[in-house]
């Protein structure tokens, strides 16, 4: 899993790619917590280039979700397809979050 | 010699090395001393040679002289008979090397009335005797020595011979013919001799003694043996006679060479005699003799063998005492390596408490030591690190495993579970990944008639994941058999396990309900995956996905229950995503596709083989790959009336 993280009209963009299972979810823990130490308050997640994503991944996206959302700040999700989109749906998370289809409609809303 | 230890080596290379110089220097030394000595020996001979014939030539020619003198005296006419016994008597007196000397005229020459007129002086018994030679039976005209000088016309040394009248000595004669002149003619009027003894020669030459066994020899004009220690030679024998009996054409060569009056130094080989020797050979002045100096080969080279044994022998003492320090030297460098390499054996052994021997210097082998010793102590730190950490890595190991099995022990695994009923057929199976996950199923009774079966999924690994599944197994159980329908127990148990989730965990979980009567199904998803509808006869299908969330995380949730019917040998299967997950060697999915094609191929399904072909089918898929999921499946069939 790689990260590549950006700064763009306020926000924090961190495009997210390859799996995100038991094993590579703690990168994204450890990533996660800079965000909160660094006070961000919108974070997209650009989940484009993610191809797979296991029930380990899910968690650490709603822990993050919700320690953001306890400082105030809100995580949303863009650029969802295939099988991290059914997922999602499947999930319920579709129904739990904010997701935008692209990147642009994300910093907009 | 691979094998050969370092001493051994070390001492091998240099001792070969030392022996070949030993052997190099000796050697040389040898033959460089030898051609010295073989030079010195050539120049002391050539050296002794001419000192001899020196003595030799100054002993002939003063007698020589002497004669000539007389012979020149007595072409004076004037001369009496008593004058002329007188002068041979006199020289004879004046000059000791003389051993007698005469006067021999010619018949009727100085006194016309005597046939013999020949004075001779000898020596005998300390005095000078007389006599007067010739008589009927010693016609000394035809003698040698009155013959040859007559006729040659000129003084001659005759051959040495035993001299029978003057006591058995050896002897040589000068004789020199006198003329005097008659009615103006210069005739021939006698001869003079001198007799010589050769006494005094062999015993000069026998005071030669060079080195033990080394002589001199003299040869005749003829190449007889004049002087020679072996008295058997002497007289009898001359260097040709000999040179024909022991077969040397060599030393009949040589013998050519000494006649003519040359100088050499010549090697003899051991036909001539039992040892090599060396000669050196040089012509007289008088008498066309030869001298010849023999030098015993091996004699000669004494010292230098002597010299050469000592050397040798130095050598090789030189040697023992270098090849013992060698072996000291390596091994007293080796020893601490062999201790060490004993050392090590015993540490890969596995005695990590070994005390390493001590170094007393700090050289190469010390440094070795310490390395060592330091790399003892590290290796022992690891393995202590590495044992306490394998310990506390086993004892939880262990301990999950033991979690693992009362996770799994709480799941229903008798089957056919229900073997008096009729109504249903159910079948579950689970199969666990390596590390500990948290699927669950369950499946009972709330009433007489309904019956409950479910599957869920708890997010992440571990002993967490399995606690948390134990938690929502149990409160499933408990709210189920309250009568409440599948989406009011879901929404409960969802507000109970969102109560203290402090970690989001969260479960995924399909629940449904049906009564075996009718068949009637209610059912509700918490983002579950969606389960198969596999109607009797017809084709598979989805059971489409209701959209809400999973359960544990948003407090207040509700979810909806949903209904359906299921008709007689209709087949509801529920699975977590184990089975769509499941991954081969080549990182593909078992996927919904697969899955779906797999339950469209089913034939005339029945719960039990369903499941179980399934599960053959992915392990087919994943050919033997770890799987990182646990693999769970249910498979409910409504019977109705049917038979089963």
């Amino acid at each position: 899993m790689e990260f590549s993280t950006t700064k763009k009209d306020g926000a924090l963009v961190v495009a997210v790619e390859g799996r995100m299972d038991a094993i590579t979810t703690t990168e994204f823990d450890a990533q996660s917590q800079t965000w909160l130490a660094d006070g961000e308050k919108k974070v997209i997640a650009d989940l484009s280039g993610l191809e797979y994503i296991s029930s380990a991944g899910l968690r650490s996206i709603l822990a993050a979700a919700k320690q953001l959302k306890g400082s105030g700040g809100q995580l949303v999700f863009c650029g969802l397809s295939g099988m991290v989109e059914e997922v999602f749906n499947v999930s319920g998370f579709a129904a739990m979050f904010t997701i935008h289809k692209t990147l642009d409609d994300a910093l907009a809303g | 010699m691979k094998s050969l230890g370092i001493a051994a080596k070390l001492a091998l290379f240099i001792l070969s090395c030392v022996f070949v110089i030993v052997l190099a220097i000796v050697i040389y030394n040898y033959a460089y001393s030898r051609e010295i000595i073989l030079k010195q020996a050539e120049e002391n001979s050539r050296l002794l040679a001419l000192e001899t014939t020196s003595r030799i030539d100054a002993v002939l020619s003063s007698v020589q002289k002497m004669a000539n003198n007389i012979a020149f005296s007595l072409e004076d006419a004037t001369l009496t008979r008593e004058e002329i016994l007188d002068l041979d008597r006199r020289v004879l007196a004046n000059n000791p090397e003389i051993y007698g000397m005469a006067i021999a005229f010619e018949p009727y020459f100085l006194e016309k009335d005597k046939l013999f007129f020949a004075p001779y002086h000898y020596r005998s018994a300390g005095r000078i005797a007389f006599t007067m030679l010739g008589g009927p039976r010693y016609r000394y005209f035809y003698m040698d020595w009155y013959q040859i000088p007559k006729e040659l016309g000129h003084s001659i040394w005759t051959e040495p011979y035993n001299d029978e009248g003057g006591g058995g000595v050896l002897m040589t004669t000068y004789a020199v013919p006198f003329y005097r002149t008659v009615d103006g003619r210069k005739v021939f009027a006698g001869v003079v001799t001198a007799d010589v003894s050769l006494e005094w020669l062999k015993e000069m030459l026998q005071d030669i003694r060079i080195y033990r066994t080394g002589y001199a020899f003299l040869l005749s004009r003829h190449g007889t043996f004049v002087a020679h220690p072996d008295r058997n030679l002497v007289m009898n024998q001359t260097i040709f006679s000999l040179a024909e009996e022991v077969k040397s054409p060599a030393l009949w060569r040589i013998g050519r060479n000494m006649l003519d009056g040359k100088s050499a130094f010549v090697e003899l080989d051991n036909t001539v005699s039992e040892d090599e020797r060396y000669l050196f050979y040089t012509g007289l002045e008088y008498g066309g003799w030869s001298l010849g100096v023999i030098f015993p080969k091996s004699e000669m080279l004494a010292d230098v063998t002597r010299l050469s044994n000592v050397m040798s022998l130095i050598g090789l003492f030189g040697f023992a005492l270098l090849a013992l320090l060698i072996v000291t030297i390596s091994r007293r460098i080796t020893r601490p390596l062999s201790r060490l390499s004993k050392a090590a054996l015993e540490i890969a052994d596995g005695n990590l408490d070994l005390v390493l021997p001590e170094t007393r210097c700090d050289d190469e082998v010390g440094r070795l030591t310490k390395s060592f010793r330091t790399m003892k102590f590290s290796l022992k730190e690891y393995i202590d690190n590495l044992t306490s950490t394998t310990a506390a890595k086993e004892r939880i190991e262990s301990e999950l495993r033991i979690a693992r099995d009362i996770q799994m022990g709480i799941l229903p695994k008798l089957f056919p579970a229900f073997p008096d009923r009729t109504e249903f057929e159910i079948f579950a199976s689970i199969e666990p990944a390596k590390e500990v996950g948290g699927d669950l199923y369950d499946f009972f009774f709330v009433d007489e008639t309904h019956f409950c079966f479910l599957v869920g999924d708890v997010s992440g690994k571990g002993v967490p994941a399995a606690f948390f599944m134990a938690v929502t197994k149990t409160l499933l159980k408990v709210v189920s058999e309250r009568g409440l329908n599948p989406g009011e127990v879901l929404s409960k148990v969802n507000s109970d396990l969102a109560a203290e989730n402090e970690s989001c965990m969260f479960v995924t979980l399909f629940l449904a309900i049906i009564d075996i009567e009718t068949g009637d199904v209610q059912y509700a998803n918490a983002g579950h995956n969606p389960p198969v509808y596999m109607p009797c006869g017809g084709a598979p299908e989805w059971i489409p996905p209701l959209g809400e969330p999973v359960a544990g995380i948003m407090d207040g949730m509700q979810y909806t229950t949903k209904s359906m019917k299921m008709n007689p040998g209709d087949i509801i299967f529920i699975y977590s995503d184990g089975v769509t997950e499941a991954m081969n060697p080549d990182k593909e999915l078992y996927s919904d596709e697969r899955l779906m094609r797999f339950m469209s191929d089913a034939r005339g399904p029945f719960a039990p083989k369903l499941v179980k072909d399934l599960d053959a089918s992915i392990k087919a898929f994943a050919r033997g790959a770890e799987q990182s999921d646990d693999i769970t499946m249910l498979a409910m069939q409504f019977m109705g009336k049917c038979k089963k």
